[in-house]
């Protein structure tokens, strides 16, 4: 054996023997932990760490938090977590209790931050501030990768200490840097001399301030540039007022705006708003009267009491002297309408004269006194009255027209209204009527004035419908009213107008523009009272009038039937010349010209009077006693102021009457006559034998006393035939020769003689009278003489020709 | 070498390697190679002791050192699990490695080898970890056998301890604890007085 193996051996031996160093396991160590808190010798509790290999007490994961936060003066938690390698949940809840505990630290997002690094951050931000001379919080706050709040608020206090700067609206600046900018505030509210916008000053001002710094120029806010103004208007260092925190009203201007308008208005008296407005003066009416508690608001104007003053003298004065007065003529230019309309309302002499009723406002600034008014609305009425004659030969045919279409129609208010109705469709052709009728009364002064009227009328119809338009609460009454009226044949505005125009020209020289401005209202309010006055008058004569019509047409016809039975009568002894064409013209004609004539005239006459009576309008009857032949002209024109078929038929009657034949004239007077309601009596024998015995009586009674030789043949003739053919003829002194030689066969030989030899007499004597109108009036007028004696030495011969074949 | 536990791997690198390659049979090389033996053995030992890791006891049998004896105890839950530990050292030693038998565990379980018939290469360390009940060779005695002794000669009783027993029995016998195969001496006596 080997001693060395043998020493080996035992030193295998001595190593196995030896006493192991005794060691725990982490395991058991765990339990032992365990162990011990079951058996409460370790009360308090006890942190493990991420790994799980250590223990930590609380106290020393706090003693290590507080050695990092002084280390570093700004640990994150979730830092801390990694560096202590305890579970985060354990180092926030002792980072809260450490924090809680010491008021140096506070514990931001998830970060513990001790005062002492806010100091080392501004002084950090006090170097760059003086650097810069301005910087943005928010770039520090983006910096230190905290809020910008934070930041603010930590800076706050150390402003002034550790910071050399000013903090304003996000940003810090050195006191060097705001007392330029202040400057540059200062400098540019002094240059303001009119009320600005400051945000607008302050974006020019920015814009300024990022020239001058260039491209490192931070944006200075508007707030800035505000909280500078106001330390500036504080200290008095500008003068002038702000209004809404954004309105500058630098004073120099507020100055000069007031003496503007003391100026105006202690010159004028008055000022109006716009005047103001343009000032700058938003709200004229309150300052105005806080500034003049003695002024007057109008609508656009402010003005002074002593402008009323003048106002209501000059009204005064005017109401006095029984004038009027335009108030915009004596107010300065500028005022208008409503304002005019109100001072005039204010002046105590217009009030207590309306009061009193003497005076009359129109058209909201002429004031008239009532005696002018009274004077002009006289003179207007007789003006009127002038006008309804005149408008009634115009109008009257239109009306009656409509009336007989519609025939009896007795009652006036309801014809009205009819004609209306009919009026209306019928108004192209009444208005065209009128015009004629018009120009046939030349030599009036109206004469212009009336062929206007009818279109005028009409056009007035357009407005009244315009009206109904924008009046429709009593359109439709004031329409039926306004159509009345124009059918009623009332003046018109402009006549009214035009007649105050007329009467008062001083109107015209007053040197208004547009006298229609003023003539309008005046009218207006004159023209209601002339038309009910003119209703009224007309409705008087209308019943009045209802009487004479009736009587008018009692007589007319009454005088036709005798006329006409007459002409017929004397028509029938046409008969006897039928054979004899020469002679039956000259008979026909004869006959058309003088009783068909006489027919017509009167017919027409009175038909004319009979519609003015309709009217209303006033006739006077004493011009119709006697009857008056009118000339053909004149006979046309009344035919055409008929209305409608009536003229037309006239005009028919006129032109039988121009003809030959008395049968058609017969058969057209026949018609016209039915026409306007008067039905002709047709001859029976009966009548015919009675008027042929009045008129043989009547003519024997006025041969027996008739002393004219002349004029004594052509009855004799007459009653011849009456006698002989028993027909009443009316021959012409052309005629009688050859009526004379057809009573031959039936008279005897003497009695022809005498009557052949009487003709023949007669005839030399009218031709020598005829001969004898020069100067051979001595040899001449002695043998008129001898022949008018050998005649009237015949005339009881004939006479006893005649008498005596009736005595027999 | 890879695949082995960090701890057994880096006690192995520890452990210092025999130089001299002789079997029993080869006389006063035989004495070198159990010196180095020794010395190896100590160093283990010390090692372990200063783990607070120590785990055996061995000692030679016979003056030539070919048949060892001893004990080897595993701590599970707190209770020390003793077993006795024999083994002889093979002629062809060091090319063959020894087996290692510990007879109280003869039948209790299946994962045991035969020796030299199964290697124990590194290709059989997952089995060794996991896969072990896929191993249907029935063993009479524990017999642990390293070819790294083939391959590599300079591995002695030290190596093969480290290697093959430490492993072995710290994976088996929480199983075969738990399973009541075995029972701690405490319990048997106790059940025994019972």
């Amino acid at each position: 054996m080997d001693d060395e193996l043998l020493e080996l051996q035992r030193q295998f031996e001595s190593a196995q023997q030896a006493k192991s160093s005794i060691r725990l396991s982490e395991r058991n160590v765990v339990e032992l932990v365990q162990k011990l808190h079951e058996l409460h010798i370790i009360d308090f509790d006890l942190l493990h760490t991420v790994s799980g290999k250590e223990y930590i007490t609380p106290e020393q994961l706090r003693n290590e938090i507080v050695t990092e936060v002084k280390k570093l003066g700004r640990v994150s938690l979730i830092d801390l977590a990694d560096t202590t390698s305890v579970d985060l949940y354990h180092v926030e809840k002792q980072a809260e209790q450490v924090v809680s505990g010491d008021p140096e630290l506070m514990l931001i997002q998830g970060e513990i931050i001790s005062q002492s690094y806010w100091d080392i951050v501004a002084e950090e931000v006090n170097e760059r501030l003086q650097e810069c001379s301005q910087l943005a919080l928010a770039e520090l706050a983006a910096q230190l990768q905290v809020g910008s709040e934070l930041v603010a608020s930590m800076l706050e206090p150390r402003l002034g200490s550790l910071v050399k700067g000013r903090l304003e609206g996000g940003q810090l600046y050195t006191p060097a840097y705001v007392a330029r900018v202040r400057a540059m505030v200062r400098g540019a509210a002094r240059g303001i001399t009119v009320p600005t916008n400051l945000s607008a000053l302050w974006s020019t001002l920015q814009k300024l301030l990022q020239e001058m710094d260039g491209a490192t120029g931070v944006a200075v806010e508007g707030s800035f540039f505000q909280s500078l103004f106001n330390g500036v208007v504080k200290e008095g260092e500008v003068l002038g007022s702000l209004r809404a925190g954004a309105h500058w009203t630098p004073s120099v201007f507020a100055i000069a705006q007031k003496e503007c308008v003391d100026s105006f208005f202690s010159q004028n008296s008055f000022i109006s708003y716009e005047a103001v407005n343009k000032l700058g003066i938003s709200q004229p009416v309150q300052f105005l009267q806080s500034r003049y508690p003695e002024g007057t608001p109008l609508v656009t104007v402010f003005v002074h009491p002593s402008m009323i003053e003048m106002l209501d003298s000059t009204t005064e004065d005017a109401v006095e002297r029984g004038s009027w007065i335009d108030s915009l003529s004596v107010l300065p230019p500028s005022f208008g309408l409503q304002d005019a309309s109100k001072i005039l309302s204010l002046c105590p002499s217009v009030q207590s004269a309306l009061k009193a009723n003497k005076v009359l406002i129109l058209g909201e600034v002429y004031v008239f006194s009532n005696t002018f008014v009274k004077d002009v609305y006289d003179r207007l009425e007789k003006e009127m009255e002038a006008f309804s004659f005149l408008g009634s030969s115009g109008i009257m045919p239109s009306d009656d027209s409509s009336r007989s279409t519609e025939s009896n129609e007795t009652s006036g208010e309801s014809g009205h209204k009819n004609a209306v109705e009919k009026g209306s469709k019928k108004k192209k052709g009444k208005s065209s009527g009128n015009a004629k009728s018009a120009a046939a009364e030349s030599g009036t002064d109206d004469q212009d004035y009336i062929p206007t009227k009818s279109k005028k009328n009409q056009r007035r119809g357009k407005d009244t419908s315009s009206l109904q338009v924008s009046d429709t609460k009593s359109g439709a009454k004031k329409d039926l009213v306004k159509v009345q009226e124009s059918n009623l044949n009332v003046p018109s505005e402009e006549w009214v107008m035009q007649k105050i125009m007329m009467l008062n020209p001083d109107f015209e020289e007053q040197g208004i523009d547009d006298p229609q401005t003023i003539l309008q209202p005046l009218a207006n309010h004159m023209r209601p009272m002339l038309i009910s006055r003119l209703k009224e008058r007309r409705k008087a004569l209308f019943t009045e009038n209802a009487e004479r019509m009736k009587r008018l047409h009692d007589n007319l016809q009454k005088r036709l039937d005798e006329c006409f039975l007459n002409m017929q009568l004397y028509e029938k002894a046409l008969d006897l010349f039928e054979d004899d064409q020469s002679t039956s013209v000259i008979l026909h004609r004869h006959l058309l010209r003088t009783t068909a004539a006489a027919i017509v005239d009167t017919l027409f006459l009175n038909l004319d009077m009979h519609n003015k009576l309709k009217n209303g309008i006033e006739v006077e009857e004493s011009k119709h006693s006697e009857s008056v032949s009118l000339s053909s002209g004149e006979r046309t024109a009344l035919a055409k102021s008929f209305p409608g078929s009536l003229s037309k038929k006239a005009l028919d009657v006129l032109e039988s009457l121009e003809g030959k034949q008395v049968e058609t004239f017969t058969s057209a007077f026949r018609e016209i006559a039915e026409e306007s309601g008067l039905p002709l009596k047709k001859l029976d024998k009966k009548l015919e034998r009675t008027l042929l015995h009045s008129y043989r009586k009547d003519l024997t009674s006025q041969v027996s006393t008739e002393s004219d030789p002349i004029s004594l043949l052509p009855k004799v003739v007459s009653l011849l035939y009456i006698q002989v053919y028993n027909k009443a003829l009316q021959a012409p002194g052309r005629a009688i020769s050859v009526a004379v030689s057809r009573l031959k066969d039936k008279l005897d030989d003497s009695a022809y003689r005498i009557l052949t030899d009487y003709q023949s007499a007669t005839v030399t004597l009218l031709a020598l009278m005829s001969a004898a109108s020069g100067d051979e009036q001595d040899c001449s007028s002695d043998r008129i003489l001898s022949k008018r004696e050998l005649l009237e030495n015949l005339m009881p011969a004939l006479k006893g020709v005649v008498l005596g074949t009736s005595q027999s | 070498m890879e695949g082995w536990d960090p701890n057994t791997k880096s006690t192995l690198t520890q452990i210092p390697l025999l130089t001299t390659k002789a079997g029993p049979r080869d006389g006063a090389a035989w004495t070198q190679r159990l010196k180095e033996e020794y010395k190896a053995l100590i160093a283990y030992t010390q090692m372990n002791k200063s783990n607070d890791n120590d785990w055996f006891r061995i000692s030679a049998c016979n003056p030539e050192g070919t048949r060892w004896t001893g004990k080897c105890w595993y701590v599970h839950n707190l209770l020390k699990y003793e077993f006795d530990l024999q083994f002889d050292i093979p002629v062809t030693y060091p090319s063959t490695a020894p087996e290692i038998e510990l007879p109280q565990l003869d039948g209790k379980t299946q994962k045991m080898y035969r020796g030299g018939k199964i290697c124990l290469t590194v290709h059989f360390k997952p089995l060794w970890a996991k896969n072990w009940f896929s191993l249907n060779h029935v063993m009479k005695h524990i017999a642990i056998v390293i070819t790294y002794y083939a391959l590599c000669p300079r591995f002695g009783i030290a190596h093969a301890l480290c290697l093959g027993l430490a492993p072995w029995l710290a994976a088996e016998v929480p199983v075969l604890v738990d399973s009541g195969m075995i029972k701690h001496k405490d319990d048997v006596s106790s059940s025994s007085e019972s």
